[in-house]
């Protein structure tokens, strides 16, 4: 009886200790399936949307996007930003909010947006994207009177700058720079457009030692941010977990604002790169959100019993849209015949109901076709079209042999064979049978087209240094802006132009757009773009997503949208079991 | 009599099949398959067998398609011709390269061979060579086969000197099991998915990978069996009579371990078809437009419900493996 006793008692303080277990239990955490590992938490670099979702829950920009209202917001701001303009620069005035500061208690102010500026134009850092989208923003002018205020100097008019300007983590200057050393360096002075040498700021020069050691791609924890969340643990492959900050300042407001919710106590982001093993961990419960799930499983959930009961699902026609890219610095790709050719051979609407189950719509280029203002809809959508691609190859100076492949001479005398690869993520079903299709349809046509499936970490490395001749990738828009600088402008090649295209006449059109106030005029513009792409196809914009994302019944406000990733993971409200 | 019947059955049954496979392998490109090789179909995504064509005019799908559209019949015909050109020669490559190796080890132990001092000194000289060739020109391999032939030559003339005739004991055994034991100590799929990371996906590649790390287990088999055969009575007459290492090891003793290797050759086939197909399935090794029962095996993970991606390739793996052991028992038991 004694030994029954104790162990009763010995089960009852077991099971005692287990409810005192500091880690959350799993009604307070909100788990999510990712594909992928986000590679790098870096605020400077963010590779891709998946390491975008998750700096956004540790670091806060000065403006954020209401998904659902599809407008910009202020964040750390405390409005948008007050326009003025003086000659040929824009000035952008923001006060930061009176409430936000550091976890360490200290107020977030102007110096910390300097800060900021300064590492994202420092040399020697990973920053060459974040540089090349903000190049606009030329100095910084501090409020002497408050410390909250600032003005931001932009070169040149662009509407879109009242947003842009505040598109970018804000980091904590006294984690990163203690002796306020960088106070030293004006901005201008590294925003020049010929790089500074690191040797002139020995001062940098030790900042930038500091930066890189802090090793932010793998050990964010390093550099607290103002968001509402920690990462406690990343088990590299595995999972990601972030936990609520018991003491974030926003909780301190009176009034609990949209984008200032973060209601999950911990969300864990798990890796499951297989889509099989994935259904299988929303079937058992062991995830709740899976975001992008396969057309076909998608519809097979939704149709079965047990899936209606125990989850909800939803759809939004989304900005992400999936494309093929000719890298024009190739030889056999760098005439726009050729491309031309390439592109119809890509069966679109075939794609879309293989690989979407019909979930997805084709548009003329990259702009949504439901942005009815500036999408040019006198555009035909493009068609699978052999025949006009062998007419095409033929006027671009291609003559098909007698063992069916296609040469050309060169102004040297040499000839060359017309023969391609295409680069690919590897392990996506949807750019395999993409990628299966194009070959399919070349080699009916003589043009050998070899299949590249490349790792996810070795892929941007050969975008970047053009080591591919077609690549596929899906790309994310929005509603807001329209600046394709970083996408198709000859600055941008090497960075983030992939395709390598840039014309003088393109590189104009595209600042012209940028720099237009006029809304008519900009959707002349960029109805011109979009002719000027179809004509030169240094891409293919195959079809936008529909996303579809399956929840589990205990969520709710999940605030589905058509922007990246398609939810609001902090505003999600887990409800209580039972 | 019952037993030798029924064995006879199933050897029948076991080349039967083994026959059907070389054959589908060899003729696929000429055979009346309905679709191309890895050509898609659109129309008919991870469409379930023997169902009539969703869309007028086009063929059916007798085994049905994966979620790519892709042919299964048609993968399975052409994924036996992969199986084919990848396994055989890798099986044959390195039951030759284990063989030469094994006997040698099994042979000459690490005393039985002896090499003179000049060939050491070349020897040394080439590998340190080799290693800087490697390491700064790989394109000068050219450079190479002119130092071996120079080697040859300066090392005959060196020859001459007294001193340098003399020999020393070449380790042969030590070396071979060392290396075998190496390549053995880390798990072969884990090596190959190591080694594959590297380089970039190809028939070469793998037939490359395939046989540098399946040699060891017919050297091991053979040298095996040349130690028991280095003892026997007839290896010691030829010694007797003047015979040099090299012409007793390769005229008298290799034939008798030769059909050691030869029993296991079915084995290592099937052995290496099996690897072939999980390297396939992983998306390892051989490029994706290549078909392979591996890489039909691998679509059934997209589409958990589509049962006949995992049956069909399932079902020719393993009756081809089987076949392969039933010839290898067979040979034993005769």
């Amino acid at each position: 009886m004694r030994r029954l006793l104790w162990g009763l008692w010995l089960y009852t303080f077991l099971g005692l200790l287990s409810a005192c277990n500091p880690q959350s239990s799993t009604s307070d955490a909100v788990r999510v399936r990712w594909v992928r590992d986000p590679e790098s938490l870096n605020p400077l670099t963010i590779p891709n949307d998946i390491a975008n979702q998750a700096v956004g829950l540790l670091y806060q920009n000065l403006l954020t996007v209401d998904n659902q209202k599809q407008e910009y917001v202020p964040w750390l701001a405390e409005k948008l930003p007050m326009v003025q303009h003086q000659d040929s620069l824009t000035l952008l005035t923001y006060r930061l909010r009176s409430a936000a500061t550091w976890d360490n208690g200290q107020p977030i102010v102007a110096q910390d947006v300097a800060f900021t500026l300064k590492v994202m134009n420092s040399p020697g850092l990973p920053n060459e994207e974040a540089r090349a989208r903000f190049s606009f923003i030329q100095d910084v002018r501090l409020d002497s009177t408050d410390a909250r205020q600032f003005t931001l100097v932009c070169q040149g008019r662009a509407p879109e700058y009242a947003y842009v300007s505040g598109e970018y983590p804000i980091l904590p200057e006294y984690a990163l720079d203690p002796q306020r050393q960088l106070r030293t360096i004006p901005l201008a002075a590294l925003t020049q457009p010929t790089p500074v040498s690191l040797s002139k700021y020995p001062v940098l020069a030790a900042f930038v030692q500091r930066y890189n050691a802090a090793n932010l791609d793998k050990s964010p924890m390093n550099l607290p941010g103002s968001g509402p969340y920690q990462l406690t643990a990343w088990r590299n492959g595995q999972a990601l977990t972030f936990r609520r900050k018991t003491n974030w300042w926003a909780d301190r407001l009176p009034v609990q604002q949209p984008q200032l919710l973060a209601r999950p106590k911990q969300i864990d982001f798990q890796i499951i790169p297989d889509n099989a093993t994935a259904l299988l961990a929303l079937r058992r419960g062991d995830i709740d959100i899976y975001p992008m799930v396969p057309a076909n499983e998608f519809n097979r959930l939704r149709k079965s019993e047990s899936g209606r009961q125990a989850l909800r699902f939803y759809t939004a026609d989304s900005y992400e849209m999936v494309l093929a890219g000719f890298n024009s610095s190739r030889v056999p790709l760098d005439d726009r015949l050729t491309r031309q050719a390439l592109s119809y051979l890509f069966n679109i609407p075939a794609l879309i109901k293989a690989t979407q189950n019909g979930m997805a719509y084709p548009s003329v280029g990259l702009i949504n076709p439901q942005e009815k203002a500036v999408y040019n809809d006198s555009l035909p959508l493009l068609t699978y079209a052999p025949q006009q691609a062998e007419v095409l190859l033929r006027q671009a100076g291609w003559a098909r042999q007698s063992t069916g492949n296609w040469t050309r001479r060169l102004a040297g005398g040499q000839t060359q064979a017309l023969e391609l690869s295409i680069t690919y993520r590897a392990g996506d079903a949807a750019f395999e049978t993409i990628a299966l299709q194009l070959r399919n349809a070349a080699a009916r046509l003589g043009i050998p087209i070899q299949l590249r499936p490349t790792e996810s970490t070795l892929l941007l490395g050969k975008l970047r240094a053009g080591n591919f001749d077609i690549y596929l990738r899906t790309l994310s828009g929005n509603p807001f802006a329209y600046d394709f600088s970083p996408l198709l402008h000859s600055a941008s090649t090497g960075i983030s132009n992939f395709t390598r295209f840039g014309t003088p006449t393109s590189d104009r059109l595209i600042k012209a757009i940028v720099r237009e106030e006029d809304l008519g005029r900009k959707a002349q513009l960029l109805r011109k773009f979009q002719v000027i792409l179809r004509t030169e196809s240094p891409l293919v914009v195959l079809f936008f997503y529909r996303y579809r994302l399956v929840a589990n019944r205990r969520l709710t406000n999940l605030r589905v949208s058509g922007l990246r990733p398609g939810y609001e993971v902090m505003a999600i409200e887990p409800l209580p079991e039972g | 009599m019952r037993p030798r019947k029924k064995g006879a059955a199933q050897h029948a049954i076991a080349v039967g099949w083994l026959v059907l496979i070389v054959s589908a392998a060899l003729l696929a490109p000429w055979l009346p398959l309905p679709f191309p090789a890895d050509s898609v179909d659109l129309n008919h995504i991870a469409q379930p067998p023997f169902l009539p064509p969703s869309v007028p005019d086009t063929s059916r799908h007798w085994l049905g398609t994966d979620g790519f559209g892709r042919d299964v019949l048609t993968a399975l015909v052409y994924g036996a011709r992969t199986a084919l050109l990848v396994s055989l020669p890798a099986a044959l490559f390195a039951t030759v390269v284990g063989t030469f190796l094994g006997s040698a080890a099994g042979f000459w132990g690490n005393s039985g061979l002896r090499i003179s001092i000049v060939y050491w000194l070349m020897g040394g000289l080439l590998l340190v060579g080799a290693v800087e060739i490697v390491s700064t020109a790989p394109s000068a391999w050219w450079l190479l086969l002119l130092s071996l032939a120079a080697a040859v030559i300066i090392g005959k003339s060196l020859m001459r000197v007294p001193m340098l005739r003399r020999s020393w004991p070449f380790p042969t055994d030590r070396l071979v099991l060392g290396a075998a034991s190496l390549l053995s100590s880390v798990p072969r799929l884990v090596l190959i998915l190591a080694l594959a990371a590297v380089q970039d996906a190809s028939l070469p590649g793998i037939f490359l990978l395939l046989t540098l790390t399946h040699w060891p287990e017919p050297a091991h088999l053979v040298r095996a069996e040349l130690l028991r055969v280095r003892t026997l009575p007839y290896i010691e007459s030829a010694r007797a009579i003047g015979l040099s290492g090299g012409q007793i090891l390769w005229r008298h003793a290799l034939p008798n371990a030769w059909r050691t290797a030869r029993t296991a050759f079915p084995l290592s086939l099937s052995a290496l078809i099996g690897l072939e197909t999980t390297l396939s399935f992983l998306g390892v090794g051989l490029p994706p437009e290549i078909p392979s029962w591996g890489r039909t095996l691998a679509a059934a993970r997209l589409d958990p419900t589509a049962w006949w991606l995992a049956l069909f390739p399932a079902l020719a793996l393993a009756a081809t493996t089987l076949a392969l052991r039933q010839l290898t028992t067979n040979k034993i038991s005769a």
